[in-house]
């Protein structure tokens, strides 16, 4: 140690002033070869090697910085705890029908038959109103149609899904749309039902059907004739109202030109949480609570249900079936939900802030480390070439010269 | 000096001469800091390298002919023992025959008196324990009905519960058994009315196929009346003795399968987002009131398959390979090395008065209630064709640990090295610029 303390004597004497003998011993330590300057050297392409190597070091650096920044998408499932009990259908649904010609129940596995005429909202209205400037579509039968959402930016089916997109789309306006006016002289042949009720939390059946059939204590007969089952839905979902949601149902239009005329809808409704925030949610998932997803009464029980972080609603799944039936049979709206068990949790996550610090060092000393070595392997791939050249013109010097330094001096003449 | 070879200009480990070496304190602390980093990192990949993490997976369940146990201990304190039965169905209705049980009624002291347990005595699904002391020539009366088919002599109507199995064969309501011989010779009516203020426990296990089915607790006897299933209520209807019976109820615990171990619970719990995937039974210590005698609880259950596997399990042989009759009622479901399958499930509750009327109650008058059935507490359960499969793995394996190691120290030393690099060209340029 001295020997070497001696050895730098000349250039470190400063090193010396007021030092404890703690910190000398603290020296030995020192494992970092580093030489005076006057035994390196700088050359010109090493400096622009450096450059480009912090470049290099910066970008790569960058975009794992912004790969943190984005966080992780987690797709999680469980089976749904909390004893449930109801579930909130939002509904709008134009029927080329008047209203007082329609009935619209809720017949579910427990037997209960909701009286959903009576918890929604009626509007008469006219059906060319719904469905000019509006981007309605039919159910998309085809994958190609399937993908093409253009109308629903970052909803389409296969794009990864953003959980801000639906923490973005939880937050807007939680109004029902207004029923347009009817223009003057323009008789009413439609109806709109609208708005949010509860059922049971079970498999059920939610349909529209004229008066008189179907129900057998409801009104009177109503002619034949009067029976257009052709609907737009605008807005079918489940859970708590969230309209800047898009469901596969919504806007679409199903029309039929027969009088008896069935819709089935077959869903099957997936409990679904959006967060940004898992950690949290953990502690205020608990059993003794119904699941938010369910719908109001279950948001008021829940701590979260303003959370800004977190969107509790459900998905669901539709297949679709329509045909003609005898006068047999009852027309209308059909749809079958049921339930599934198996929630799904769709969380961002960030990881912590000391593992992007080690994949931020190792990126750069990855850089520098490989970055020395492709600096090596050129000088002495260029020495080479430099060498057979000299070979060639039978100089002496060549063998003569020395390796290293010289070599580096000579280059900027290449 | 050995010879330069063309190699030696490859060298990426180029050393210093001895001589030109510098030594530095800051280069020694910088030093001995990166030790202590690396030290701690490597610790910490360690850590991870030994912890054992659960990956659920969720998979189509591709089981077939599989049974399950459902696990229960549901107390009623305001129905006595000898009134209250159970029934296991399938999805047709039809009572499930051979189902493997060990279910015990428990007589509780009434509710006034605290609640206690009086005594168990095992449930019989089906079949009644036989008479006893009885003449072997002695043949009993059905009283016009038919002799059941399981009576102990064929054409006999021997005991109490005999007779009224009969009169359940042919949808007669039974009632207290006044004017029947057998059932005054055992003081059936007594036993009734001294039982009137009981409740009851059921608790223990049953196993069933794994099929869509349910299973009901409901007064008085059952009996299949073409279609349909009916019971007898006249008893609990009746009451006696100023006591109202009412289908209030506590669930201590009901589970599908085998409970896992509150270890592995917490271990499927430490993993950061499997939050949500801890196995508890949503209806355990859950309870529901009523004052109204005729009135109907029903829980839609769905029953999701879920299986733990540990580490260092494989699979060699299934657990379902072994005929299901010789694994003890409790035991099903438990594989070698600890490993479990078992069920877990969502659970929707729904109430409502025979009487039908709607749900104003719940400020939801727009819901009207089905009228008529049996009061009682009915559990009907869907199997969902999803399962959950916890695989405990090691989060790491050896190499990747040693890579991290490696990783830790490369990357540390080389960054250290960078500051130790800039820390000693700044100290020089500022000797520079004081010696000037």
């Amino acid at each position: 140690m001295n020997g070497h303390n001696g050895f730098g004597d000349s250039g470190l004497d400063e090193d010396n002033f007021g030092e404890s003998s703690a910190l000398k011993a603290v020296k030995a330590f020192d494992v970092f070869p580093k030489t005076k300057p006057s035994y390196t050297e700088q050359t010109n392409s090493g400096g622009i090697w450096t450059i480009v190597l912090v470049l290099a070091s910066i970008w790569l650096g960058a975009t794992e910085l912004g790969r943190w920044w984005v966080g992780e998408t987690t797709h999680t499932f469980s089976v749904e705890q909390g004893i449930g009990h109801d579930l909130q259908i939002n509904l709008d649904i134009v029927v080329h029908m008047r209203c007082e010609d329609i009935h619209v129940n809720v017949q579910d596995a427990s037997g209960d038959r909701i009286l959903a005429g009576n918890a929604l909202h009626k509007d008469s209205t006219s059906w060319v109103q719904w469905g000019n400037d509006r981007k309605l579509h039919y159910l998309p039968k085809s994958k190609d149609e399937r993908l093409d959402l253009s109308g629903y930016p970052g909803f389409g089916e296969y794009r990864e899904e953003d959980v801000h997109n639906y923490l973005g789309a939880a937050r807007a306006t939680k109004k029902w749309p207004k029923t347009p006016k009817l223009p003057k002289h323009v008789f009413p042949d439609s109806c709109r039902v609208y708005g949010s009720m509860e059922g049971n939390k079970v498999q059920g059946d939610f349909h529209i059907t004229a008066r008189g059939h179907g129900y057998m204590e409801m009104g009177q007969h109503l002619d034949h004739k009067a029976f257009n089952f052709s609907h737009h839905i605008n807005e079918l979902s489940f859970g708590p109202f969230y309209p800047s949601l898009v469901n596969p149902l919504d806007n679409t239009v199903a029309t039929s030109e027969n009088h008896f005329h069935k819709f089935q809808y077959y869903l099957s409704v997936v409990p679904t949480i959006y967060t940004t925030d898992p950690k949290s949610l953990k502690k205020y998932t608990d059993k003794y609570h119904e699941s938010p997803s369910s719908g109001e009464d279950g948001m008021k029980q829940h701590h979260k249900r303003y959370a800004k972080d977190t969107v509790f609603t459900n998905q669901y799944a539709v297949t679709e079936q329509s045909h003609a039936v005898s006068e047999m049979n009852v027309p209308g709206v059909f749809v079958k939900f049921d339930i599934e068990p198996v929630m799904l949790t769709i969380a961002e996550e960030w990881a912590s802030f000391l593992s992007l610090f080690i994949r931020l060092v190792n990126v750069v000393s990855g850089v520098l480390v490989a970055g020395g070595w492709l600096y090596a392997m050129t000088e002495w791939a260029k020495e080479m070439r430099s060498r057979g050249r000299r070979q060639g013109n039978g100089g002496y010097e060549g063998i003569l010269s020395p390796a290293g330094p010289s070599a580096n001096g000579e280059k900027k003449g290449f | 000096m050995p010879a330069k070879s063309r190699f030696t200009k490859l060298d990426a480990f180029t050393k210093t001469v001895e001589d030109a070496r510098v030594r530095t304190t800051s280069g020694g602390i910088v030093t001995v800091t990166s030790l202590l980093l690396i030290l701690w990192l490597a610790w910490g990949e360690w850590a991870d390298y030994r912890r054992i993490v659960v990956h659920p997976e969720l998979m189509v369940d591709k089981g077939r002919g599989e049974k399950m146990e459902i696990h229960m201990n549901v107390s009623f304190p305001r129905i006595p023992c000898e009134l209250l039965t159970l029934d296991v169905m399938d999805v047709s209705g039809e009572i499930q025959t051979g189902v493997m049980h060990g279910v015990n009624k428990v007589r509780l002291r009434p509710e006034s008196e605290g609640g206690g347990a009086i005594e168990s005595k095992a449930l019989q699904l089906s079949e009644d324990d036989a008479a006893q002391h009885l003449d072997p020539n002695y043949c009993g009366e059905c009283y016009g009905a038919p002799s059941p088919s399981n009576a102990i002599k064929a054409g006999c109507c021997n005991t109490c519960a005999e007779v009224r199995e009969a009169y359940a064969g042919v949808s007669w309501s039974f009632g207290r058994g006044e004017g029947v011989e057998q059932c005054e010779r055992e003081h059936y009516s007594e036993h009734l009315d001294a039982q009137r203020k009981e409740g009851c426990r059921i608790e223990g296990g049953i196993r069933v196929n794994k099929v869509v089915g349910n299973f009901h607790f409901a007064p008085g006897k059952s009996f299949s009346n073409g279609n349909m299933h009916v019971h007898d209520l006249e008893n609990y209807f009746a009451g006696g003795d100023g006591i109202e019976h009412t289908f209030t109820h506590k669930v201590h615990h009901l589970r599908f399968g085998p409970q896992l171990s509150d270890e592995v619970v917490t271990r499927i719990g430490k993993k950061g987002m499997a939050w949500s995937n801890h196995h508890l039974n949503p209806l355990d210590d859950t309870e529901q009131k009523t004052e109204e005698k005729a009135y109907n609880y029903m829980y839609f259950v769905k029953v999701v398959s879920t299986a733990y596997l540990p580490l260092g399990w494989e699979q060699k042989t299934s657990v379902f390979d072994i005929p299901s009759e010789l694994i003890k009622l409790g035991d099903y479901g438990k594989g070698e090395a600890n490993s479990i399958e078992t069920h877990q499930y969502s659970v929707t509750s729904h109430k409502r008065s025979l009487t039908g009327g709607d749900a104003s109650k719940e400020g939801h008058s727009e819901r009207l209630h089905a009228r008529g059935g049996i009061p009682g507490v009915f559990f009907s359960y869907d199997i969902s064709p999803m399962k959950v499969v916890n695989r405990e793995a090691r989060s790491k394996s050896f190499s990747g640990f040693l890579v991290g190691v490696c990783a830790i120290v490369g990357g540390t030393l080389t960054v250290a090295a960078a500051v130790d690099r800039a820390l000693y060209e700044g100290g020089s340029r500022l000797k520079k610029i004081h010696s000037n």
